[in-house]
């Protein structure tokens, strides 16, 4: 078999190279894996990940995040390593990989590998490279740390089998939220394809969880689970459309997480939309606010977004919008309300309704209290009574509340043209 | 009532010490006091005394801790009494008598609304955050003879949390952290249990070499870090945001070369 991988290239150009070509993957999480030391190798586990530095554009290195190699057979157009695109190829050995991997580690540089690969001759033949990678860092350098690694679709699943007793999260890329929209955009890939492997890991991490309660020792299967990302803005779904994906696929195939990846637009193709506002930040930010609402705050997509109404608001956040427009429910009493009514309230994380709930068993909460434990009164005050009264008198009216959620000047954080969104008024 | 306070030394020892003493004179707590360090302005009708730490009134304290009130709030008094904070001895204080006699027992961490009980729980969280920062953020280099060596600046004292993490970590590792605002050292031999160097004479770092290859890997990780960038999202706003200034003198990726 004839190999592309030039000796020539540094070790300095490699990481270079297989960095940029895998920075557009979004996730880099290193949580829900527990696990000590067995003192006999190098590396543990910490079950909220940890985040050993930030780049310039404010997310967080926690991996070493790079593809195995950036040869691909596969001519997706939204990628920067399609087999069209004249870009510089190169390609790891397992050996650079576990080297590179463990020194970084051994300085705390980073939190484990994140191993993700462009097509190299055919599925089965770059999953099979994975692995060997994969088995390599585990037996012979004994690494212990964190290792997140990509099922590449089309993969024989005894492969994909064999990454995932390896790895800690293993996930599949579902690239765009409908199936028309693969075809459109990556012709060699389909959705059939990638829901396969993706069921494949779920059944694993079910019977894994049967083995373990029988046989205590026996190994792992991705033992933090499996997530996937979804390009945002390439195509034109809704986001009534993107949140029922993603709801469906915490339901019915039990992801750990699903990312969205504001589009980029790095090949100017012309199936692909320009642009102009650079990628679309704001819609990206409001997706992961929802999503958070789906996973901890028992908010359903139904509840969040209709077909009548099937984007979010860029003004106010997800769970605010549902806030008012649901005035009849509120406002709630502090004292009174049960954990997952807390959870309802704009201002009110799961943190401080923990928090709520545990301290005014000592004594009736006040705003001050309120404020101490760690709610944000500024947003909460519209919606919340302490022993009967609410902090001003206030109008509990959908314009009123929204004009003043809005009015603090807040900055919407994510606009890239470094304007700020702020609601439309008759003066202005 | 003329108001006492027992002056102890900033430790997790002195204050314990103060608290037995403080049980020991056996009168009203309200008018009893833990105080750090020397007072500045003495207050003419209170009398104070001077508490030397003692070996057995430490482990009375910290046997009735762990007993009546939970090895939990045991770990977030000594995460409080590692803070930066003056206050701290009287929170920790106030915080046990309201465990100990005030029917806080084992939920008096949850009281949020006592104000002793709520700072305590503050500092915890300080001490504990920036545990956690450093964990992230703190950059192993290796000399010549492959020791590792780290040097951190924390507001609170973390070496004694930070020491359990690493040695988990890297057990097969001879390393070293050093806290350059306390004057404390972390030292892990490989293979054996880790312990604390104080008041070290001989500067550690200014006798350290460092090896070849721990330059190109400085320079492999910084290239690393600019490369994975986005620069179409370019952000340096919320870069800051999650890392802050103070870290990055440490860190082998933000330091000018």
């Amino acid at each position: 078999m004839e190999f592309r991988i030039s000796e020539k290239i540094s070790i300095m150009d490699k990481l270079n190279i297989l960095a940029d070509a895998a920075k557009y993957d979004v996730s880099c999480s290193s949580s829900g894996s527990s696990r000590n030391g067995d003192g006999k190798g190098m590396g543990n586990t910490v079950a909220a990940g940890l985040c050993h530095s930030f780049a310039a554009d404010g997310r967080c290195i926690s991996l070493l995040k790079i593809l195995f190699t950036n040869e691909c057979i596969f001519d997706c157009k939204y990628c920067m390593n399609r087999r069209s695109n004249d870009v510089p190829r190169a390609s790891f050995t397992p050996d650079e990989v576990c080297e590179l991997t463990m020194e970084f580690y051994r300085r705390n540089y980073i939190e484990g590998l994140f191993l993700s690969s462009g097509i190299l001759h055919s599925p089965d033949y770059t999953m099979e490279l994975i692995c060997q990678t994969l088995y390599k860092l585990r037996t012979v350098y004994n690494f212990q740390g964190y290792i997140h690694v990509k099922a590449i679709p089309g993969a024989d699943p005894m492969l994909i089998q064999k990454a995932g007793f390896l790895a800690d999260r293993m996930s599949v890329n579902l690239e765009l939220p409908t199936a028309e929209s693969l075809k459109q955009l990556a012709p060699n890939k389909n959705r059939k394809n990638i829901l396969k492997p993706m069921r494949q890991i779920q059944n694993g991490i079910n019977a894994n969880r049967e083995e373990l309660v029988l046989y205590n020792h026996s190994p792992r299967f991705c033992e933090a689970g499996q997530s996937t990302q979804m390009i945002i803005g390439a195509t034109p779904e809704s986001d009534y459309q993107i949140m029922a994906v993603a709801e469906s696929l915490y339901n019915k195939f039990s992801l750990k997480r699903v990312y969205y990846s504001a589009f980029v637009n790095v090949n100017e193709d012309k199936e692909l939309p320009a642009l102009p506002g650079g990628p679309p930040l704001l819609r990206e930010h409001r997706l992961y606010q929802a999503d958070w609402l789906l996973r901890f705050y028992d908010f359903t997509v139904d509840e969040l977004l209709t077909s009548d109404r099937p984007n979010f608001n860029m003004m106010i956040d997800p769970k605010a919008d549902w806030a008012v427009r649901h005035l009849d429910q509120f406002p709630i009493e502090i004292n009174r309300a049960d954990y997952k009514l807390l959870l309802r309230i704009p201002g009110i994380g799961v943190k401080s309704a923990r928090r709520i709930v545990r301290a005014r068993r000592f004594a009736n909460l006040t705003f001050d209290d309120l404020k101490k434990i760690g709610v944000v009164l500024k947003r909460a005050l519209y919606f919340i009574t302490c022993s009967g009264k609410m902090m001003y008198p206030t109008k509990i009216e959908e314009n009123y509340i929204v004009r003043h959620l809005t009015y603090q000047k807040e900055r919407l954080p994510f606009a890239a043209d470094g304007m700020w969104y702020e609601q439309m008024s008759l003066f202005s | 009532m003329e108001e006492k306070y027992l002056i102890c030394e900033d430790s997790i020892e002195g204050v314990f010490t103060g608290i037995y003493d403080a049980y020991a004179l056996r009168e009203e707590h309200a008018h009893l006091h833990i105080q750090i360090g020397e007072e500045e302005n003495y207050r003419l009708f209170a009398q104070y005394m001077n508490i030397i730490p003692d070996a057995v009134k430490i482990r009375k304290v910290v046997e009735t801790i762990c007993k009546r009130l939970g090895d939990e709030t045991y770990l977030s008094i000594c995460r409080a009494l590692a803070s930066a904070d003056s206050g701290k001895g009287e929170a920790v204080y106030k915080t046990v008598v309201n465990g100990l006699t005030q029917g806080g027992g084992r939920r008096v961490m949850e009281n949020l609304v006592n104000p002793y009980v709520g700072q305590v729980f503050r500092l915890a969280r300080n001490t504990s955050n920036e545990t956690n920062h450093f964990m992230e953020f703190l950059r192993f280099k290796e000399s010549q003879d492959g020791i590792l060596f780290a040097k951190i600046g924390a507001k609170c004292n973390v070496i004694p949390f930070l020491m359990p993490h690493f040695s988990d970590r890297l057990p097969l590792e001879n390393f070293i952290i050093y806290d350059d605002k306390h004057n404390l050292y972390g030292v892990h031999p490989a293979g054996k249990a880790w312990y604390i160097v104080s008041d070290m004479e001989k500067q550690v770092e200014a006798m350290f070499e460092i090896s070849e290859k721990e330059e190109q890997y400085q320079e492999l990780f910084t290239m690393f870090c600019q490369t994975i960038a986005i620069k179409e999202r370019a952000n340096l706003k919320l870069q800051q945001q999650m890392l802050p200034l103070r870290f990055r003198e440490y860190m082998v990726e933000f330091v000018e070369k």
